[in-house]
């Protein structure tokens, strides 16, 4: 039957070259739209790269006091301390990073000024993400025991600062400072990895960070396995409920979350900073709404140039329900005919998304964004192709497979 | 046997009513070959669907085989007309995207049989009607009267007791009709009942058995002294 099926959709997308074109382009475009979102919100927030870990991580970025009448509120990234103090104590943690968030700073080499994004980060922070080095090394306990200025620094941080010689070993102005070049690693876009230089913690002019609780920092919990994520958030929250601000009599209470990517997310757009329940879920159920929506105009569109196929077709529904056909089955068919035709669509689809995706590459309009389209985006892509066809066939499907089949054989859909 | 008992049919529009069939009483029997004739108009049609369950009386009953048919739901009705009814239809209706084996398979689609079984018994079909040399030819590269026979062969692939034929031979020419009316007296002297709606006299005459139809009502269902057979 599905090839009797097959043969049939096939003959009638042939029949009208012009009409199964623009069906095609429809879907096409549509499916561009959304794998290339597709593509990109799983570089955002599916362990990958870099943050290959991810899916055992958690993260906590800011810390939020409230004073005892509710009126006064304060919002600010972590300080060393905190971090210090209160979460690398915890148990059952496998490691936890002290890092800062990129800061803008001016690079000094000869007579040229870059501005460059820079990050502070300890020792942990390099064996938590996955850095693919490039030439040298990254800095390690030796670097530490004798505070050694050292610096990592991005693929194209080296090209433009040294062009085609070799990076490492070279010598650096930063902010006043002096570094050395110890290592190259490849570009990164990833929420806690991105950066254009990398240094030690130590090497901040002043040493007052060690004492803040407050400040620039943010921190990374790795946990054993992914399972322990929640027991640690749970602890984390506990952990909260011990701080003490440097004021406590102007701030009565403060919160802090461990967050996964998509929570950090949605935690800071839907503004859910007082409750554990980040608003992930809810921002998940967003984004498949929005791209429902999305479909839905180009879907009805669809439905429109289906209906008007399908009644072309009414003498042949007449003559299969004459012959036996349920409405169901002829329903089904027509509904295959339309998800093959949104599959085919799919798969041009995914050419031209690769095509779009290496264009946002190459012109570096998010910098550093790869972006790759692996079998999950695929996935994604042909799963979105065939509710595209189920949205678009199945309601002029139905309509016509209802059809009386006197009617339907004179042609008077 | 199909029964018929006060089967009467309206068509309605916004502003018109009409009435299509009125108090319909008819048998056909096991093996019968009934001609139904009359004026353009006059109902013959919607007779003939009523009682291929194409179409459901307004008032009345269909019996099939003693089983009356009110009950039924779509998956029954199609699951009957599947294994009981063939059509026939004046302007054949065969599907122009498929090639003449794939119209002839069709009906088998809706059984659960095997793709060699179904194969095999539409060029049985086909070699029936005198096409086996055809099956690989789309429709358009047909004459009428060899889509009409392709027509024949999808209504007989599933050996139905029943042929239902709607003026088969009403865009063909004298040739033509003469070749597929034998073709039905054959099926008809094989044991296949058949009801065929004409305009013809002199093919009604080579029938079992005819019904006349006037505005809707039968007039009077008579019997050939001496029906002609296929030769």
């Amino acid at each position: 039957m599905l090839r009797n099926y097959l043969l049939t959709a096939w003959k009638v997308f042939m029949r009208r070259k012009l009409f199964t074109a623009i069906n095609l382009v429809c879907i096409v475009l549509t499916l561009v739209v959304l794998m290339v979102v597709t593509a990109l919100l799983e570089t955002a927030f599916w362990p990958s790269g870099v943050e290959g870990k991810s899916e055992r991580f958690l993260q906590v970025y800011s810390m939020r006091s409230e004073s005892a009448d509710h009126r006064t509120v304060r919002t600010e990234l972590l300080g060393f301390k905190t971090i210090d103090k209160y979460l690398k104590p915890m148990q059952g943690v496998e490691r936890v990073s002290a890092f800062t968030t990129p800061a803008s700073v001016s690079v000094y080499q000869g007579d040229r000024v870059s501005e460059l994004q820079m990050r502070r980060v300890d020792a942990d922070y390099w064996r938590i993400l996955d850095f693919r080095l490039l030439a040298g090394r990254l800095p390690d306990a030796d670097d530490d025991s004798v505070s050694r200025f050292v610096a990592v620094i991005n693929a194209t941080t080296a090209r433009k600062l040294f062009g085609d010689a070799a990076a490492v070993g070279q010598k650096i102005s930063i902010s006043g400072q002096m570094f050395e070049v110890i290592g190259v690693v490849e570009d990164v876009i990833h929420m806690n990895a991105y950066a254009d230089v990398w240094a030690p913690l130590y090497t901040f002019p002043s040493g007052t960070w060690r004492d803040e609780l407050t400040g620039s920092f943010a921190a990374m919990l790795l946990a054993k396995q992914p399972s322990d994520l929640p027991r640690i958030q749970r602890e984390v929250e506990r952990v909260a409920k011990t701080f003490v601000t440097e004021d406590p009599h102007e701030y009565a209470t403060t919160t802090f979350w461990a967050d996964s990517k998509l929570d950090l997310v949605a935690r800071e757009l839907l503004g859910n900073k007082e409750r554990a329940d980040s608003g992930g879920t809810t921002l998940l159920a967003w984004i498949i709404i929005a791209m429902l929506l999305f479909m839905l105009l180009p879907a009805l569109n669809l439905v429109n140039l289906n209906t008007g196929r399908i009644l072309e077709r009414s003498s042949e529904i007449g003559v299969r329900k004459a012959f036996g056909a349920t409405s169901r089955q002829l329903a089904g068919q027509l509904v295959v005919e339309n998800v093959l035709l949104c599959l085919a669509g799919g798969l041009i689809g995914l050419a031209c998304t690769r095509v779009v995706l290496w264009w946002l590459e190459t012109a570096q309009l998010i910098p550093y964004l790869k972006v790759g389209l692996n079998p999950s985006v695929f996935a994604c892509g042909m799963l979105l192709a065939f509710v595209f066809g189920l949205l678009s066939g199945l309601i002029p499907a139905w309509k016509m497979s209802r059809l009386d089949p006197v009617h339907a054989l004179k042609g008077a859909a | 046997m199909i029964k018929l008992e006060k089967v009467s049919k309206t068509y309605r529009t916004d502003k018109v009513e009409t009435l299509a069939l009125k108090d319909i009483d008819l048998q056909v029997g096991n093996g019968e070959f009934v001609a139904m004739m009359g004026p353009s108009g006059c109902g013959k049609s919607t007779l003939l669907n009523i009682i291929g369950l194409l179409d459901r009386p307004g008032q009345g009953r269909v019996h099939i085989d003693g089983v009356p048919m009110a009950a039924y739901r779509d998956k029954d009705v199609a699951k009957l007309r599947n294994r009981t009814f063939g059509f026939i239809f004046q302007s054949f209706h065969l599907i122009p995207d498929l090639r003449v084996i794939d119209n002839v398979e069709l009906p088998l689609l809706y059984r659960s049989m095997g793709n060699g079984e179904r194969r095999r018994l539409a060029r049985e079909a086909l070699e029936r009607v005198g096409l086996g040399a055809r099956m690989e030819h789309y429709p358009n590269q047909l004459s009428g009267g060899q889509q009409q026979r392709v027509a024949i062969a999808r209504a007989i692939v599933g050996r139905p007791q029943v042929l239902l034929a709607d003026e088969p031979t009403g865009n063909l020419d004298s040739k033509m009709s003469a070749e597929v009316m034998d073709i039905l007296l054959k099926l008809n002297s094989e044991g296949t009942t058949i009801v065929m709606v004409t305009h013809d006299e002199q093919e009604a005459r080579r029938v079992g058995r005819i019904v006349r139809v006037f505005d809707g009502q039968l007039v009077h269902p008579s019997a050939n002294r001496e029906p002609v057979h296929a030769a």
